[in-house]
């Protein structure tokens, strides 16, 4: 199990919807029927998860291209 | 004619195995094999399996839109498979161009596409190796270079050959080798890789010696795993590549795996080739002697005791569905694999046909990332700058230790399918300068007769 949070995201981010703050959760990343737990911010209400762009533009992106198949 | 318990699924074109003149064909299911069937005015009728059993024919699809050359050599004249060069009317882009840079051979294996050997044709010259190259760039290239014969590790000047393709714009270099001379020397190996080799396409019918002593006429197994062991040494990748005949090697499937795993990740994967009847061994003796994909699938799954499963393997987006299977897999620090693809199998009722050129591109672009060795950057861990804790170790994994099974069915005299051979991204120069897909340039009749073969040899 991991964690991919910064301290500053933990501070500034609410649930849009719900208008609550997001809090440290374990969310299930799953890929071709293999699930890895992590940790990221979500919201308490309704589930909602945030993938910090760092993230989504960073490992998320070089992933897709390792993994991508012809 | 065909009887209650036969299924006429689609129809097509071939040739006459005997004539090579085109005529229908049809796809006729019996039970859960299916055979290609066809009638010769002249020499009658022929008919030959293409497929038995699961996972089903009617699963294995995957539609492309058509890519057409982008700058055809040929006209359309006589129509297919009599005007190739590439012709306007194929449908695929090229992924791969075979360029046969000798036709000697230290080997003279009973099987040989291109019935390298015994002939005293002179290697082309430079000169002529960057008329070809050129061709490559006018036709639309570059594109993924293989280089191949006979043995192409019998000429001294192989080095120059890939530098001289390095300085006119290509990148990928792929030498098919039946290994001896890299075996025997690391210096030449060496040189290879500093001109610029990106990988290494390695003859490997089995674990053990008894089968290249059938396949090859002499026990190669030393030499296999010296040439390996040149490679581990020098970081240059390897795909081994068998080729399966029923009764000799396909008992062998598992142990070729499992040797494979020994040497990854310099050992990339493993490109299973189906026996053909054409250029030296176009003698077919019927059915018995043909192996079809989804009994080398299925084999992969049993002879490796559930590390590897069906599901994993599907249809290519590059070449024609029927013409291939493959799979990308991670190895497990605990030498599990875990599959990377997977087949959603569909029916062709609802199955939107994939951009072919993009296809083709994707293709190119995976064989050159992920045929190469791994780069040492890469085996910096990843989970020093950001953590996603388990997830990671797969992605590092990935990254240093993939592992590719693949393979590719080519098609003869008795099995041709003309909407396969127009999908076809895998092209040979001629010696006179034209990209003929690679069934065409190796179709053999019955008789030995060859449509482009030696009938193309005046050099540009």
């Amino acid at each position: 199990m991991s964690e991919y949070i910064s301290s500053d995201d933990l501070d500034t981010w609410e649930c849009a919807a719900c208008g609550t703050s997001l809090v440290i959760g374990k969310v299930m990343i799953s890929y071709l029927g293999s699930a890895y737990p992590v940790d990221l911010l979500k919201c308490p209400s309704c589930g909602l998860v945030l993938i910090p762009e760092e993230l989504a533009m960073g490992k998320m992106l070089e992933v897709e291209k390792s993994l991508e198949d012809k | 004619m065909t009887s209650e318990s036969e299924q006429i699924l689609s129809t097509t074109e071939s040739v006459c195995p005997e004539c090579l003149a085109k005529i229908p064909a049809r796809r006729v299911a019996v039970n859960h094999d299916i055979y290609l069937e066809k009638t010769c005015p002249e020499h009658g009728v022929f008919r030959t399996v293409i497929w038995r059993g699961e996972p089903a024919f009617t699963s294995w699809i995957r539609p492309k839109t058509p890519a057409f050359p982008a700058n055809p050599f040929t006209a359309v004249d006589r129509g297919c498979p009599y005007d190739c060069g590439l012709c306007p009317e194929h449908r695929q882009h090229t992924c791969h161009v075979l360029l046969e840079v000798t036709q000697r051979c230290d080997l003279l294996c009973p099987i040989c596409y291109a019935s390298s050997g015994k002939q005293n044709t002179p290697d082309p010259s430079l000169e002529t190796i960057a008329k070809w190259y050129q061709r490559i760039l006018d036709s639309g290239g570059p594109f993924n270079i293989q280089l191949s014969g006979g043995e192409p590790a019998l000429r001294d000047d192989l080095p120059e050959i890939i530098s001289l393709g390095r300085s006119q714009g290509f990148s990928f270099f792929q030498i098919n080798t039946n290994g001896i001379r890299l075996a025997n020397d690391p210096a030449y190996l060496k040189a290879l890789k500093d001109a610029g080799l990106s990988t290494v396409f390695l003859q490997f019918d089995g674990a053990n010696d008894e089968i290249h002593q059938k396949l090859r006429g002499k026990p190669l197994m030393v030499s296999k795993q010296r040439a390996i062991e040149n490679c581990v040494d020098l970081d240059i990748g390897v795909i081994l590549v068998p080729t399966l005949i029923p009764g000799v090697n396909s008992q062998d499937i598992g142990n070729i795996i499992r040797y494979a795993l020994q040497y990854a990740p310099t050992v990339r994967g493993v490109h299973f080739q189906p026996v053909s009847y054409f250029g030296r061994y176009f003698d077919y003796h019927g059915d018995e002697s043909r192996l079809t994909i989804p009994e080398i699938i299925r084999a992969l799954e049993e002879q490796t005791d559930g590390l590897i499963q069906i599901e994993a393997f599907r249809p290519s987006g590059c070449e024609n569905a029927l013409c291939s299977f493959h799979a990308n897999f991670v190895i497990l620090s605990d030498n599990k694999l875990l599959p990377l693809t997977q087949h959603q199998a569909k029916t062709s009722c609802c199955c939107q046909p994939e951009d072919g050129a993009q296809g083709a591109a994707l293709s190119r672009n995976f064989i050159a990332r992920q045929w190469i060795a791994p780069k040492p950057d890469l085996q910096l861990p990843i989970t020093q700058t950001q953590s996603l804790g388990e997830w990671d170790t797969v992605l590092e994994r990935a990254r240093t230790h993939s592992f590719y099974i693949s393979g590719m069915a080519f098609q003869d005299a008795w099995n041709l399918d003309l909407e396969r051979l127009r999908d076809c991204c895998i092209h040979i120069m001629s010696p006179d300068g034209y990209l003929i897909p690679f069934c065409a340039y190796n179709l053999t009749s019955q008789s030995g007769r060859t449509l482009y073969r030696n009938t193309h040899q005046k050099t540009t």
